[in-house]
């Protein structure tokens, strides 16, 4: 039948579309759903870009090393596309004492996991990156993250997936997840009825609503998140950039513009009109967070601001899951708004979980039933 | 609401024409024929076609390649132009420095 | 935060007018206009605009900038220029870039009236410099004093081409052809007329193949198409030119209502992405509304009204006016709007292939094709009589919603009537003195007096003339006929330049006897 696969894929993003690649890779059958018009339409196409290891929560560490070491560097390479994948370090700045309190904790707790983390002073981190405000004084530094371009990974992932004969279908809305026979098997969308041995969930924050139908809930929230993209600039530091204080973050990209993300405070408040819209506020903030910290961009040209939801999990880890009581579901969402760096590495145990029936690294931290009150 | 659209379905072979290298989104110097070979890698719409190759990212943000790109596009899917849903539109209007949009203030203030 | 009743983002035709029917019933305007002048395409528009007297013809684009321009001033807009509206954000807020800060405005009402920008169409060598926009050309010339080249193609031949083939002529620029792929030409007929008649020929079912040059423009290749707009090998034309000029159309700049997050559609009779709006221009979202270009495709005078229309109902939204006053505002207003949708170029009747007028009349095939009538085409039309004397002539063939003509003629030899479309009927009773004021009310020039019985063996043509040097009176030169060709001798007997005639020449040349209906041009 022509709307049956080995594996239904809700949701296009980056880890909807890796997996996608990842199990027909592995001689599967696939069939990827979308909502959207477009493929990778939600928090795949709207993140700072980083891969980073470090300011993880610790449960997330081991999956972003293995990306970093493993999948990343010859990902391009792999996907037959340039995803403009960056291995120049990450700074993460600070101005004042607190903000080198707050960079040393995070640094040592990163250590303890086994990540390259450490502190330098304002002056080592002029060293590498010579645009750094004077009034920096120190940052934790790791060597060995990077950024890479959300835009083209997902569509990367896309791309070769359907090369190698993966379906994918925009416009289509999930309005149901059937059981049959105690088994997850079907998804219906409006027009169309689909079915296969294994359906992943992975629609970000719109997970939540599919697993409705099938009673039991993803304790997420929508965030809107805004980021603002300058012109293009000459070649000036390709580390990937945060502060202590969160008032900015982002990268110069391969083209030469900067994205910058960061938040004006009322992130969890933002309204919308159902689209992720920008706010009156959140770039002018974004700005002034930037200029305290790179006083050479004040000049620079931003063409263009946009927003995107993040989909935050209560304890702000991602639920990558077997879920055992609706056998042949799995879930992966709840990203929380650090999903793009270690989205090759999940959408690999994703394939593994479908395959083999388990993971290569563990995935206790990430179960859809963690959920306990907090006494 | 976005209507159906299988990416699978057949559009034929991409196919070299002899005007592939005139430019068309002049900002970032994106050729007709990086646009037409693009939807044959499967980017159906223009948003994906946008966020694929740069077309209309660029300091005019899509003012003068927009209606070409849709143009291109669509003989390629053989659908009309008006099928195409157009790219996002956001703030700012016009390019701004960064230290003129972080100079913020009230009217009346 | 400063909260205005009405914000208005565009001073143009639109916008300037939606904040006077708004300012006049009491509302608190403000507008932002990211140029340096206001006024918007208006101040670029040279030329006498067509319609009926509540539409403003027979004045001057630029003229009629002024006067809105006082007129917002005398009703209390406040005009802010070099405002630059970077973003319409929700619940009706605008960050608005002056000087070097962003300030956040709101408005109870929010009237976008951001124009549109120029079409684009790709050739063999369309990014060399030397290419520009017919609109930007437009900008040069008439904004800021630059002739925009030597030799210049014009491709597209629609109003907008024709408009500013003209102008380009009128700078002492050599246009060497018009091209259009269609194979009719899309602007008024008497438009066209008046560069035939200076020489420039017509290229329908043509289309630009190549834009020659290394660094910049040096010439262009041309070819005809067929009607699968495929190149006909063989048929290849060169031009040495310095400019190519670019008139295809434009497309509203609706940037900032797709952002706030109105209901759009992509609607090819209105020129592209448009937010749907209803009668009165207001969008999805209650409270934005549009008006102008930007919410289809149309011309300034049209744009005027549609901006009236919002700003009053605006003020009815805000409770400024009652449903009466804006039903009774509102229906006049989209009456005259109405009346100038009338006609072979309106809206109603675009695509469709119109050979009779509503008069019966043929519709002359050459003009369509030539940008000139025939000497047999002419005389079929009811303001070409032979009549002894001096008289009229009126070369007006289509239907088109203008009738300055009418009112012009202190005698009443001139007669359009209610329907302001119809074809202008010059009367065989005429008792015509010879005033002139209907050749220099014609905004199309396409009025002439002809007396074959002033002078034995010669005839008196008097043609409407913009052109500077002025000729002098006694000067000898060359007549020419609605085609550009070289007809005859020609002498100037008189050029008379009233403050009437608001610079329309008059210049009088006679003619040898036979010649009257055909000597159109002088040089």
């Amino acid at each position: 039948m022509e709307n049956c696969a080995d594996v239904i894929i809700i949701g296009s993003g980056v880890i909807g579309n890796a997996a996608a690649y990842y199990l027909a890779k592995r001689g599967r059958s696939v069939i990827v759903l979308e909502k959207s018009g477009n493929i990778g339409n939600g928090g795949s196409s709207r993140n700072g870009g980083g891969v980073r290891q470090s300011g993880r929560d610790k449960r997330e560490l081991p999956l972003a090393i293995y990306g970093v070491k493993n999948l990343w560097p010859t990902l391009s390479e792999e996907l037959g596309m340039d995803v403009e994948y960056y291995k120049d370090g990450n700074l993460r700045l600070g101005k004042t004492k607190e903000h080198i309190k707050i960079l040393s904790n995070l640094s040592k707790n990163a250590n303890e996991s086994g990540l390259d983390v450490k502190m330098i002073s304002g002056d080592e981190a002029r060293k590498i990156c010579p645009y750094l405000s004077k009034e920096v004084i120190g940052a934790s530094w790791c060597p060995t993250d990077g950024h890479a371009n959300p835009l083209l990974t997902t569509l990367a992932y896309y791309r070769k997936a359907r090369q190698l004969g993966v379906r994918f279908i925009t416009g289509e809305e999930v309005s149901q997840v059937k059981k049959i026979k105690g088994k997850a098997r079907q998804v219906v969308t409006k027009n169309n009825v689909y079915e296969g041995e294994n359906i992943i969930l992975a629609s970000g924050y719109e997970s939540r609503k599919v697993v409705q139908c099938l009673t039991f809930d993803i304790p997420m929230n929508r965030v809107l998140l805004e980021v603002l993209v300058t012109e293009e600039q000459p070649p000036m530091f390709y580390q990937m950039l945060g502060t202590a204080a969160a008032d900015f973050y982002g990268h110069q990209s391969k083209h030469g513009s900067f994205v910058f993300g960061g938040s004006s405070g009322y992130e969890a408040f933002n309204k919308d009109n159902g689209t992720p819209t920008t706010s009156s506020i959140t770039a002018s903030a974004v700005c002034r967070g930037i200029m305290k910290y790179f006083p050479i961009l004040a000049d620079a040209k931003i063409v263009r601001t946009w927003a995107g939801w993040i989909d935050d999990c209560v304890d702000h880890v991602p639920v990558i899951s077997f879920v055992e009581e609706v056998p042949g579901l799995i879930l992966a969402c709840g990203f929380s708004g650090h999903g793009f760096g270690i989205s090759p590495t999940v959408g690999m145990l994703l394939s593994e979980m479908v395959v083999d029936g388990k993971t290569s690294i563990d995935l206790g931290a990430f179960r859809y039933d963690r959920f306990r009150a907090k006494i | 609401m976005s209507k159906v659209n299988d990416r699978s379905r057949d559009i034929g072979e991409y196919m070299m024409r002899p005007d592939d290298d005139i430019i068309i989104c002049r900002c970032e110097e994106i050729t007709k024929g990086e646009i037409r070979k693009a939807v044959y890698e499967g980017m159906f719409t223009i948003t994906e076609i946008r966020r694929y190759l740069r077309t209309g990212m660029g300091l005019c943000q899509g003012l003068t390649c927009g209606k070409l790109v849709k143009g291109i596009v669509a003989k390629e899917l053989c659908v009309s132009p008006s099928d195409l849903e157009a790219a996002m539109s956001r703030a700012p209007m016009r390019p701004i420095e960064m230290k003129v949009l972080g100079n913020e203030k009230r009217g009346g203030e | 935060m400063k909260r205005y009743d009405v914000i208005v983002v565009g001073a143009g035709p639109a916008g300037l007018s939606a904040a006077i029917e708004a300012a006049k019933r009491g509302l608190k305007v403000v507008v932002f206009d990211e140029n340096s002048k206001p006024g918007g395409q208006l101040f670029k528009q040279i030329h006498k605009f067509f319609g009926s007297k509540e539409h403003r013809a027979k004045i001057r684009g630029f003229k009629i900038g002024e006067e809105l321009l006082k007129e917002a001033e005398v009703t209390g807009v406040e005009v802010v220029l070099n405002a630059i509206v970077i973003g319409l954000f929700l619940d009706k807020e605008v960050t608005v870039n002056v000087n070097d800060e962003v300030v956040h405005y709101k408005g109870d009402a929010i009237i976008v009236a951001t124009g549109a920008s120029e079409n684009m169409v790709t050739f063999d060598g369309w990014t060399l410099p030397g290419v520009i926009g017919a609109g930007a050309a437009q900008t040069m010339m008439n904004l800021h004093s630059v002739q925009p080249g030597k030799r210049i193609l014009m491709l597209g031949s629609g109003n907008v081409g024709l408009v500013v083939s003209y102008q380009l002529l009128q700078v002492g620029c050599e246009v060497v052809a018009i091209v259009d792929a269609a194979p009719k030409i899309g602007g008024y007929g008497v438009h066209a007329a008046k560069v035939a008649r200076c020489g420039v020929p017509f290229n329908l079912s043509h289309t630009i193949i190549k834009a020659e040059g290394d660094q910049y423009v040096t010439g262009v290749t041309i070819g005809e198409v067929d009607n699968k707009f495929n190149i006909i090998p063989g048929t290849e034309k060169h031009f040495d030119v310095d400019t190519i000029c670019i008139a295809v159309g434009l497309s509203p700049m609706s940037q900032l209502l797709k952002m706030a997050g109105c209901n759009m559609e992509e609607n090819p009779k209105k020129g592209g992405f448009v937010p749907v709006c209803n009668e009165y221009g207001e969008t999805s979202i209650g409270g934005i509304f549009v008006s102008g270009d930007v919410s289809g495709i149309e011309e300034a005078s049209s744009a005027m009204i549609e901006g009236r229309i919002s700003g009053v109902a605006a003020a009815f939204r805000l409770g400024f006016i009652d449903k009466e006053e804006l039903k009774a505002k509102a229906g006049e207003l989209e009456q005259a709007l109405l009346s100038l949708r009338q006609g072979m170029f309106g809206p109603g009747n675009k695509g469709k292939d119109i050979t009779k007028t509503e008069e019966d009349c043929d519709v002359s095939i050459n003009l369509l094709k030539k940008g000139y009538m025939t000497d047999e085409e002419v005389v079929k039309y009811p303001g070409v009589k032979s009549i002894k004397g001096i008289h009229a002539v009126i070369e007006c063939s289509q239907n088109i919603p203008c009738n300055p003509c009418q009112d012009s003629c202190p005698k009443k030899c001139i007669r359009i009537g209610d329907k302001i479309t119809a074809l202008p009927i010059v009367d065989e009773e005429s008792k015509c003195i010879g005033c002139g004021m209907c050749v220099a009310s014609c905004s199309g020039q396409a009025i002439f007096l002809v007396n074959e019985d002033y002078e034995e063996g010669y005839t008196y043509v008097t043609l409407p003339y913009e052109f500077l040097p002025l000729p002098k009176k006694g000067m000898k030169g060359v007549a020419f006929d609605r085609s550009g060709q070289e007809v005859c001798d020609a002498e100037v007997v008189e050029i008379k330049s009233l403050a009437a005639f608001d610079h329309t020449n008059l210049l009088t040349i006679k003619v040898p006897k036979e010649m009257g209906m055909k000597a159109r041009f002088f040089k």
